[in-house]
């Protein structure tokens, strides 16, 4: 309590000196020689103190981000491992997409790996790698109530998964037959349903916790993604990307109340949440029931934009410009910034390389303010961000000025402090290849010809032999995203599991990537694209298949899984929780 | 910038050059697809054409990036900082849009954005064409369907999302990665070769892809991204489109006039559950197909609600 009074008058303090600075600062600029000793005052500048954190899914890049806000200051990249995707705080999920963080725990799936990252957030470091049963192929992951669960969507295998965070013990069902895609998932408050959206059926599929199985599917638009529960725990919203409407379900009759047209691409949703009192929630402070909300912000991916959506009314009422094509959205944990995802940064940066940056762009939500609906900050972004999360600064403690030593920080040996599963391997350009689709033997090696265009791979399916030395070419041959005509599509290419590490790559135009790898592990692992190249990005999968001679053709069924799960490179057991497949949890 | 332009387009004609050099290198055209039992020349694009559209694409990348109209990039002005064209919802006297866009919307002011939605304007700046493609789904709309039991509405849907990128806006094969691929993507406008192909071929090229049917292994197989009903939509909406010239007008760009015709006893949306033909296809084509274990084989493509689709029996566009 006491550190949370030192930072408000912390915060007022440089908040004042702040005002103080911006209003002599047109007065000072004659004065001041500029020099490294010399602070020039920059009334533009935003404190170095920030009030809340933004915790990011890098994406591509394996790792997680720590940005701060409002200053959009990068502070950290942590490693997870592959290709991550959801971030979410441990705690309970109470309150909007940010939930209520107990400032332990954040969980981040990774994707390629088909595992989850614990990371520590008062050490700032990676805690544990829970690795999840195979066949899986996790895409998102939603923390249950009362944080003890983990839900994921398994969109490679169409199944879904309830993991006990503790011990990692994992139930898996089916969702009907393959295939079936859930992608995005979201539970209700109050601790009853999960919701995942299915693109391949245009439905969500609604799940009881516990028992942990599926109700009912609901029809929704076309290729639904963002499935995402208000803070009443009253209505999800649901982002239908190829109807441009929003599918709002209610979670008391488990039936659609309203469709409603919102834009161009639809794809992801957050609200801004207040407590009992009509303030913004602040978590770990204010009680985390009778919590409300406003307005819903919807990411409108084809339209580049982001529409704001009145949830009393239940309609559009504003829409406000993005730059460009917003993926993911994201909310400030005091509801007065939204953060546009943006996956496209067409013209507006200096370049550095042949992939292109995505960037997080800022735009001011307080309805009073001068500058609402204006973009107050951009800044381009490593990896490719998947979703960010944002909670008060106050629940990560200062452990500077010789607080760690005052002990509390740790109560014993950290299982982990880097992924352990890192597999080295051979990766590298080369020119542009025309060779036609295909695979062939060339010197004992199969020679993996694929090209990558939106939204697919040519060749579908790929067939190699356990024990094959596999070199794959992956050729980019988009000249512009065919649905919206991006004009600098990054495509990717990982195979997700054991082979993710080992295959992830970036297919900027212009080159062909290679990969080389010996496909020592058996089974059906998904193909899936790490750049988020248009609204059918996850619809852009292929198949890798390494078949025993002596198991037969691999499927779903068959295959080396539980060695998959192991992860390669794993120098020494219990370094990372493997997840026990079990019934009825 | 002005450089750097030309270094593209030289490397665009080096790389067309390339192209074109390897397609002489194959000169006699071969007869390698078929139509109505006959060996014809597959219908695509020719090489001068492919390098249009190549060129125009690299002009469009040009034109985006520079934030012109006529992409969706030049609709949403830029306006970091700046806030042109913005205003508040709750004030109107003390925070003005500085574009002068906008004026007193129903329901309180909106942003600039919001009323171009609203109301699309031919000023030059937004692309009304590609806007209302997006935002109100401007694109024809069928009131008759050519195939029993698949609404053409629903195909074009999928057509523009997946087929687009190689088989064009228009359907003649000329998509951004067209001139990538050898050999080319169909023209899936050309009625003398497409109103020979039975709705079954259609069925198997899209579903289990190009080497189901003996042919390039750049068509892929949809059957894992699209429902059995999606695909029978996409055919109707391919149908729907034959010898459909580039339109001149919006009127004729809505109203497209196909020349097919169906073809007599051919299998349907609506009969293709009785069909042997058709069983025995779905079952070599499934056994292909990804993401299955034993027992959770789909049977026959299984059908579920979602995504506005209808099943067969429900499709309410009359046929022609």
């Amino acid at each position: 309590m006491q550190s949370k009074t030192k930072f408000l008058v912390m915060s007022a303090l440089s908040m004042s000196c702040l005002m103080a600075s911006a209003a002599n600062a047109a007065a000072d600029k004659s004065q001041v020689i500029p020099g490294w000793q010399v602070a020039v005052p920059d009334g533009k500048d935003t404190p170095t103190i920030d009030p809340m954190m933004l915790y990011s899914s890098g994406g591509v890049d394996g790792k997680m981000a720590i940005i701060g806000l409002p200053s959009f200051k990068t502070y950290r990249h942590i490693d997870c491992g592959v290709d991550t995707h959801e971030i979410s705080f441990g705690g309970s999920n109470k309150g909007n997409k940010n939930g209520t963080p107990d400032g332990k725990y954040v969980y981040l799936n990774d994707k390629g790996a088909n595992t989850i990252c614990e990371f520590d957030i008062q050490t700032g470091y990676l805690a544990r790698v829970i690795a999840l049963p195979f066949p899986f192929g996790v895409h998102h992951i939603a923390l249950s109530t009362d944080g003890k669960h983990l839900f994921g969507t398994g969109e490679y295998s169409g199944k879904m998964a309830k993991v006990e965070i503790k011990t990692g013990k994992t139930e898996v069902i089916d969702w009907g037959p393959s295939p079936s895609a859930p992608d995005y998932i979201d539970a209700s408050r109050d601790g009853k349903y999960v919701f995942a959206g299915n693109y391949y059926h245009s439905t969500v599929g609604v799940f009881s916790t516990s028992p942990f199985k599926l109700i009912k599917e609901i029809p929704v638009g076309k290729n639904p993604h963002g499935t995402d529960v208000i803070p009443e725990s009253t209505l999800v919203l649901v982002s239908d990307k190829l109807s441009a409407t929003m599918t709002i379900i209610d979670t008391q009759k488990l039936a659609v109340k309203k469709v409603l047209p919102t834009c161009a691409g639809p794809l992801h949703s957050v609200m801004d949440v207040y407590n009992k009192d009509g303030g913004s929630y602040r978590a770990g402070i204010d009680s985390p029931d009778g919590l409300t909300s406003k307005y819903a912000y919807e990411s409108c991916f084809v339209a580049d934009a982001n529409v704001k959506i009145d949830l009393k009314k239940l309609e559009v009422v504003d829409e406000i410009p993005t730059h460009y094509r917003t993926g993911h959205i994201s909310i400030s944990a005091d509801n007065s910034y939204v953060m546009a995802l943006n996956k496209f940064s067409t013209g507006l940066f200096s370049p550095t390389g042949i992939v292109f940056p995505v960037n997080f762009e800022m735009w001011d939500a307080r309805e009073k303010s001068p500058t609402y609906g204006k973009t107050l900050r951009i800044m381009p972004v490593d990896g490719e961000p998947h979703n960010a999360k944002s909670l008060m600064s106050y629940l990560v403690k200062d452990w500077t000025k010789g607080e760690a030593e005052q002990g509390g920080l740790i109560s014993g040996r950290t299982d982990l402090l880097d992924p352990p599963h890192r597999a080295f391997s051979k990766r590298y350009f080369i020119p542009k290849e025309t060779t036609p689709p295909g695979v062939k033997m060339v010197d004992g090696v199969k020679e993996i010809h694929m090209k990558a265009f939106s939204y697919g791979y040519i060749p579908r399916q790929v067939r190699v032999n356990k024990g094959d030395k596999v070199r794959l070419f992956a050729t980019n041959i988009d000249k512009a995203a065919g649905i919206t005509k991006n004009p600098d599509v990054t495509m990717g290419l990982t195979i997700y599991g054991p082979y993710g590490q080992r295959s992830n790559m970036d297919l900027p135009r212009g080159v062909t990537a290679v990969h080389e790898f010996t496909a020592d592990i058996a089974g059906e692992y998904e193909i899936f694209c790490t750049h988020f190249c248009g609204p059918l990005h996850l619809e852009m999968r292929a198949a890798f298949f390494v078949d025993d001679p002596k198991k037969g053709p691999s499927n779903l069924a068959v295959g080396d899984y539980d060695k998959a799960q192991h992860l390669p490179g794993l120098l020494e057991e219990g370094q990372l929780t493997v997840a026990e497949r079990v019934k009825g949890l | 910038m002005k450089n750097a332009k030309l270094k593209i387009g030289l490397i665009a004609v080096t790389s067309l050059g390339m192209m074109l050099g390897s397609a002489a290198s194959s000169a006699a055209p071969e007869k390698r697809c078929t139509a109505g039992g006959q060996k014809v020349e597959c219908p695509t694009i020719t090489d001068a054409e492919a390098k249009k559209a190549s060129e125009a694409f690299l002009k469009e990348g040009h034109d985006m990036e520079e934030g012109k109209g006529g992409s969706t990039y030049g609709i949403a002005p830029f306006d970091y900082l700046t806030g042109v064209g913005k205003r508040s919802n709750s004030d109107s006297k003390t925070f003005k849009t500085d574009s002068g866009y906008g004026g007193e919307a129903k329901g309180g002011l909106k942003t600039e954005l919001w009323d171009r939605v609203k109301a699309p304007s031919s000023d030059g700046v937004t692309d009304k064409s590609v806007y209302d493609q997006w935002t109100n789904n401007w694109s024809p709309k069928f009131g008759e369907t050519r195939v029993a039991g698949a609404d053409p509405n629903h195909g074009k849907t999928y057509y523009y999302s997946y087929c687009i990128a190689c088989h064009g806006w228009l359907m003649h094969g000329d998509g951004p990665s067209a001139s990538e691929l050898n050999p080319r993507p169909r023209t899936l406008t050309r009625g003398d070769y497409m109103n020979k192909k039975t709705n079954l071929e259609l069925f198997a090229v899209i579903k289990g892809g190009g080497e189901q049917v003996s042919l390039s292994s750049s068509m892929p197989n949809w059957g894992n991204v699209l429902q059995d009903q999606d695909i029978w939509d996409i055919i109707a909406f391919i149908r729907a489109m034959q010898d459909v010239p580039p339109p001149k007008s919006v009127e004729e760009y809505l109203n497209p006039k196909s020349t097919f015709k169906p073809i007599k006893g051919d299998v349907d949306a609506l009969n293709a559950a009785k069909s042997p033909e058709f069983k025995e296809l779905q079952e070599m084509i499934e056994s292909e197909m990804t993401g299955r274990a034993p027992g959770t084989e789909l049977v026959g493509g299984g059908y579920v609600d979602g995504g506005n689709r209808k099943k067969p029996t429900e499709v309410a566009v009359k046929v022609k």
